[in-house]
């Protein structure tokens, strides 16, 4: 099943990695509030995904983007929320 | 009595680094030597170019900014921390400085806060 991971949890947070762990092939994995900061964080292993820009905005990490991430505003979300059939919430 | 307050925790996630930071400065107002220490995930705290409004919350780096004006004379920034976010030293607040956690960094303190 098409799954959707929305994940707020900074990088070093146990969760994140589990989240990682969790994806499929083909699943979409979003970074939302302090999970922003992944974009950034040294030596993470980070699988394409999207990333909320206002909270990457307000972190100042607009500059920071990296190959395979895919900035998303909040109707984009809405819309990555439509079309998978499945949301996790890490 | 010196005291060391210190942020390690991301802005916008929770209150936390704000309600150290408050600390911080009732500290400072009543001219008690205080320091803060941004370690871990709390350097973000320190990277230049914020835009909170769009979050509708205000930008801790303007927070920040009064450190100086309250009587917060110094910004400690954790060496290793900067590191692992990718904050190079250069893009730091003027009030700032990086260093080395160790534990004689500690011993200079009467009191550690971290909330």
């Amino acid at each position: 099943m098409l799954t959707l991971h929305i994940i707020n949890k900074a990088p070093d947070h146990p969760r994140f990695s589990a989240c990682l762990e969790a994806l499929a092939e083909n699943d979409a994995l979003v970074l939302i509030e302090n999970a922003v900061t992944a974009l950034v964080f040294d030596k993470l292993p980070l699988p394409p995904c999207y990333a909320l820009h206002p909270d990457v905005n307000a972190r100042a990490l607009s500059q920071s983007s990296m190959p395979g991430v895919k900035m998303i505003d909040y109707p984009g979300l809405v819309a990555l929320t439509e079309t998978h059939q499945r949301i996790v919430n890490w | 009595m010196n005291t060391l307050i210190v942020i390690d925790s991301l802005p916008y996630g929770d209150w936390r680094g704000r309600e150290a930071l408050d600390m911080a400065f009732s500290l400072a107002a009543f001219d008690r030597p205080v320091t803060l220490l941004f370690r871990s995930a709390g350097v973000n705290w320190l990277r230049p170019g914020q835009a909170a409004d769009q979050l509708h919350q205000k930008s801790v780096e303007r927070n920040l900014s009064a450190a100086t004006v309250f009587g917060v004379s110094t910004l400690i920034a954790d060496k290793a921390a900067l590191r692992q976010y990718r904050l190079p030293s250069d893009q730091l607040p003027e009030a700032a400085c990086e260093t080395d956690l160790t534990p004689a960094f500690y011993q200079q303190f009467d009191s550690v806060v971290a909330l």
